[in-house]
Parts: structure tokens; C-alpha cells; sequence
């Protein structure tokens, strides 16, 4: 029988609370991480030369066509017994080798959206960034970036969704995230349907929170938000029959 | 550092040659601007004209020839007779005394038309945002747009981001204004205003050189007017020259055919 009394016994318990946090720090971690790597990947790919070029094509090739599970078994457990060092056993903790992984993971898909971004804006931007003597770098900066990011972050905003979730993966090797406190403490207790609905909220408050976040940073590159536009909303009761307050937004 | 030759020509090339692959575009075109000068080429499409300007500010490689703007080498480095081309830092300098407006305008779409003038004074040259913004005031005063200083580009009309355009070229105190078929991307009643601006430019001596279809800007400013066809100079001289005694068959064709 389903027991609700565990579910609210748990839901702001120190464990699950916990949880919440190491997911959502793990999440932007390797996002940012994604993101930058995802840059640096994405102006390789982009260059002229083949020795930056081909690197980080067959980068992205690897990790956008191989299982991140895979990735994160081959790190925690491979990579230790090539080595048969135990320093190297050490640092590759269960927290390491995710971040490490979910970063790598991420910069191979961030890179592709950042590529589509830059790709998207006009290259007379950058003409004009140096026709005003401005240096590739600066104008990448300054011009085209800023103009890209309009078109990075819806897509960028799924990926944090994503990432969020994709986290649970982390609980295969014991690190202890919602989806892996769900399991553990569960498994003690014979709850574990009751917890994993206790994480499935907390997964449910994160992405919506982060859904209502990326709403506002959407609305922020939008240029046209200096204008102030003035739309007249009907009221319901000027809709149904015909008067009625009329209100400015 | 490149040799810097004092002398009264702002623009000095010599048999410029550029290729698109197998597709000789300039085939030994030179070039001279004297300080001041306002120089207007003309020519069908093809026939190199935009090419040859997009090389003055090194916005195009050249495969042969070499290319002075106020004494320096553009873009390159002689190295033991040899052209090399020069580090980024070198062109981005030279390129910031250098005005170029473009025929799509190519403003700055995420920020106003004030801080599209702003940017690059500040960004590139380092000079204090709020005496930049002075100047930038009074440029879009000059090209007679004070009131459109917070719109963004996509309220302006095609006229008015060109007139921007050009105050943001002219925000970075150039020597040398290139301008690329500036109104051709124009609807017909817009284009006036922005030869107005560049007709005020040409008044005040700036150096010009002017790629345009609009031949009664050629006739009336330049001082120096300069046909090209395919891949080169066919005729110059002043406008009284090319336009009242025209030497050549290809030009009075060309001539023929906008007259039309």
C-alpha cells in the first residue's frame, strides 16, 4: 500500500534536502563547465586550420555517439584498473568522475548549439566589428556573441533541463542525488516507490524554477525590451459581453 | 614597424591583383587618392569595383600588389621583398583609421544607435565612455538624427541606420571614408538624405572614396572619377572627363545604359 505519511515524512528531511542540493550544484557545475568547454569547442570546429578543426570534430563525434552512462562506467571503473594507481583511484571519487563526466558530456552538445548560434548571426557583424578596427576576439565578444546567445540559450535552457535529470545517472555509482538517496534510504526501509516520488517533486520544483529562470534571461536579450509597448488586454468580462475594464501591460 | 612615406596621397596602390579562386577579379589596378580627395569609381556589377575597396581596409587578401593608406603598408609586412601578412593587432590598427559603411548598413542590432557609435571609440581606441558619448551626440546631431539616439536598429528606416552607420564610422575620426554602394540597399526616397551626408562629408574635406551607382553624386562631388570593367581601370579623370568626353567604348556604353 502506498504510504503517504512517508512521503511528507520525508520531503524536507535533512537526506532529501541534501539531495536536492548536491543535484542541483552537480547540475550547474558541469553546465558551466559545458558551456565553456562548449565555446572553446565550438570556435575550434569553426577555424580555418584542420589541427583545431579536426580535434574537436572527432571530440564531438566520441561524446555526442557514445552513452553517457558508458562514459561514466568507463571513467569510473576503466580508467582506474588501466592505471592500477591508487592515487588515481582516489581522485576519480564518485563526485569527480561525474562532474568530469557530465562536463565532457555536455561541451561535445554545447558546442553544436553554440556552433548553430554563431553560425545564425550575419557575418557582416563581424565585418563591421572590423572595419571599426576591432580584433577578431573583441568583436567576438562584444558583437557576435551577444547576438548568438538570443539563439544559444532557448536551446541551452533544454539542456539545463535536461541536465537536472540526467543527474539520477550519478546514483549507478553510489553518489547519493535524489535519484540515489531515493534508492539507498528505500531500499533500508522498503519505500523506495514513496521516495521516488519524494525526488520526483523535488526534480518537478527544480525544473520549474529553472523553467520561470530561463523565461526572465529570454525576456532580457530580447532588444526589444527598452520599448515600452503598450498592449491592451481585454478583460474577460469585455471578451464575454462586449464591456468591461480594459488594462494596460 | 612598416616605413611610413609622407606625401599628399592618403591612398597609394600599386597593380593589385585578386583572385576568387580562378576568378581574377582585379587584374593590376592602381590606385591614388590625394588628402582630401573625394575619388568615385563606377562600373557595371563584376566588374571589381566593391572588391577593390573592401581591399583598401584589408577586408579582402590580395594576391599581388601593395596597398598604402596614409604612407603604411595594408595588411601585410615586407619580409626580405616578400608580403607577408601582418598580425592582427597591426591590421585592427590601421583598419580603426580607416571609416568603411557598408550597403547593408551591418549595424550593431542588440545595442541603440548611440551605443552602436559608442562602442568602438571605447572598445577599441579606450577613450572615456562619457566624452565618446558627447561626440556621439553630435554626430547624430550632424547627420540629423538627435532624436533617435536610444531607437534601436529595426525602428529605424533603411535611411536613417545608414546615416548611424556612418556616425559611427566617423566617431572613430577616421582619415579615410570607404563607402560601399551605401545607398543601393535604399528605397528610392531614402536615398537622398544619405547622399546629403555624404555630400556634407565631401564639403568638410574628408577623403572619400565612393563606390556608387548614383551618378549625379559622381558629377557633382568627385573630384576624381574612376570607371572599372571587367577587373579593371578602363578610364579616369575628373567628371567634366569621363563624363562629358568620354574616351572609351566601354564607358559611354555603361554610361549609355544608366542614362536609360
Amino acid at each position: 500500500m502506498f504510504r503517504w505519511d512517508v512521503v511528507w515524512q520525508n520531503l524536507f528531511s535533512t537526506p532529501f534536502v541534501t539531495a536536492a542540493w548536491t543535484t542541483l550544484w552537480l547540475s550547474v557545475v558541469a553546465q558551466v563547465i559545458g558551456v565553456l568547454l562548449g565555446l572553446l569547442l565550438a570556435l575550434m570546429r569553426m577555424s580555418r586550420s584542420p589541427f583545431l578543426s579536426l580535434p574537436a570534430r572527432f571530440y564531438i563525434w566520441l561524446f555526442r555517439g557514445s552513452p553517457l552512462l558508458v562514459q561514466i562506467l568507463i571513467l569510473y571503473t576503466g580508467i582506474p584498473e588501466l592505471f592500477h594507481n591508487q592515487a588515481v583511484t582516489t581522485f576519480l571519487s564518485a563526485y569527480v568522475v561525474i562532474l568530469i563526466a557530465f562536463s565532457l558530456n555536455e561541451g561535445a552538445y554545447m558546442a553544436e548549439i553554440m556552433r548553430a548560434g554563431i553560425e545564425s548571426v550575419d557575418a557582416g557583424q563581424m565585418e563591421a566589428a572590423k572595419a571599426l578596427g576591432m580584433r577578431s576576439s573583441l568583436g567576438m565578444r562584444r558583437i557576435v556573441l551577444p547576438q548568438a546567445a538570443r539563439v544559444i540559450v532557448p536551446p541551452l535552457g533544454n539542456e539545463f533541463n535536461n541536465m537536472l535529470k540526467t543527474t539520477s545517472l550519478a546514483s549507478v555509482i553510489g553518489l547519493l542525488e535524489l535519484t540515489g538517496t531515493a534508492q539507498t534510504i528505500g531500499s533500508i526501509s522498503f519505500t523506495t516507490f514513496e521516495l521516488l516520488i519524494v525526488a520526483t517533486a523535488y526534480y518537478l520544483l527544480l525544473t520549474t524554477l529553472w523553467g520561470y529562470t530561463q523565461n526572465w534571461i529570454e525576456k532580457r536579450l530580447d532588444p526589444n525590451r527598452n520599448q515600452k509597448v503598450e498592449v491592451e488586454t481585454k478583460s474577460l468580462t469585455t471578451r464575454m459581453v462586449g464591456f468591461g475594464a480594459t488594462r494596460s501591460k | 614597424m612598416s616605413v611610413v612615406i609622407q606625401s599628399d596621397e592618403m591612398v597609394h596602390a600599386e597593380q593589385i591583383v585578386k583572385r576568387f579562386g580562378n576568378l581574377t577579379v582585379l587584374n593590376g589596378v592602381d590606385l591614388s587618392v590625394k588628402r582630401g580627395q573625394v575619388v568615385v569609381i563606377i562600373g557595371p556589377s563584376g566588374s571589381g569595383k566593391t572588391t577593390l575597396l573592401r581591399c583598401i581596409n584589408h577586408l579582402e587578401k590580395i594576391d599581388s600588389g601593395r596597398i598604402y593608406v596614409d604612407g603604411e603598408l595594408v595588411g601585410y609586412r615586407e619580409v626580405k621583398g616578400k608580403l607577408m601578412e601582418d598580425r592582427e593587432a597591426n591590421i585592427a590598427r590601421v583598419r580603426s583609421g580607416i571609416g568603411f559603411v557598408f550597403q547593408r548598413f551591418n549595424l550593431f542590432p542588440h545595442m541603440n544607435a548611440l551605443e552602436n557609435i559608442v562602442e568602438a571609440p571605447v572598445q577599441v581606441l579606450g577613450h572615456k565612455k562619457e566624452e565618446v558619448t558627447e561626440r556621439a551626440h553630435a554626430l547624430l546631431a550632424k547627420v540629423g538624427l538627435s532624436e533617435k539616439a536610444k531607437a534601436f536598429p529595426h525602428k529605424l528606416s533603411g535611411g536613417q541606420q545608414q546615416r548611424v552607420a556612418i556616425a559611427r564610422a566617423l566617431a572613430m575620426n577616421p582619415k579615410l571614408m570607404l563607402f560601399d554602394e551605401a545607398t543601393s540597399a535604399l528605397d528610392p526616397e531614402l536615398v537622398g538624405e544619405v547622399l546629403k551626408v555624404m555630400r556634407q562629408l565631401a564639403e568638410e574635406g574628408m577623403t572619400m572614396v565612393v563606390v556608387t551607382h548614383e551618378m549625379g553624386f559622381a558629377r557633382d562631388v568627385a573630384d576624381h572619377v574612376i570607371f572599372m570593367d571587367k577587373s579593371v581601370i578602363v578610364e579616369q579623370g575628373t567628371p567634366e572627363q569621363v563624363f562629358g568626353h568620354t574616351q572609351h567604348e566601354r564607358t559611354r556604353n555603361f554610361l549609355g545604359m544608366i542614362a536609360e
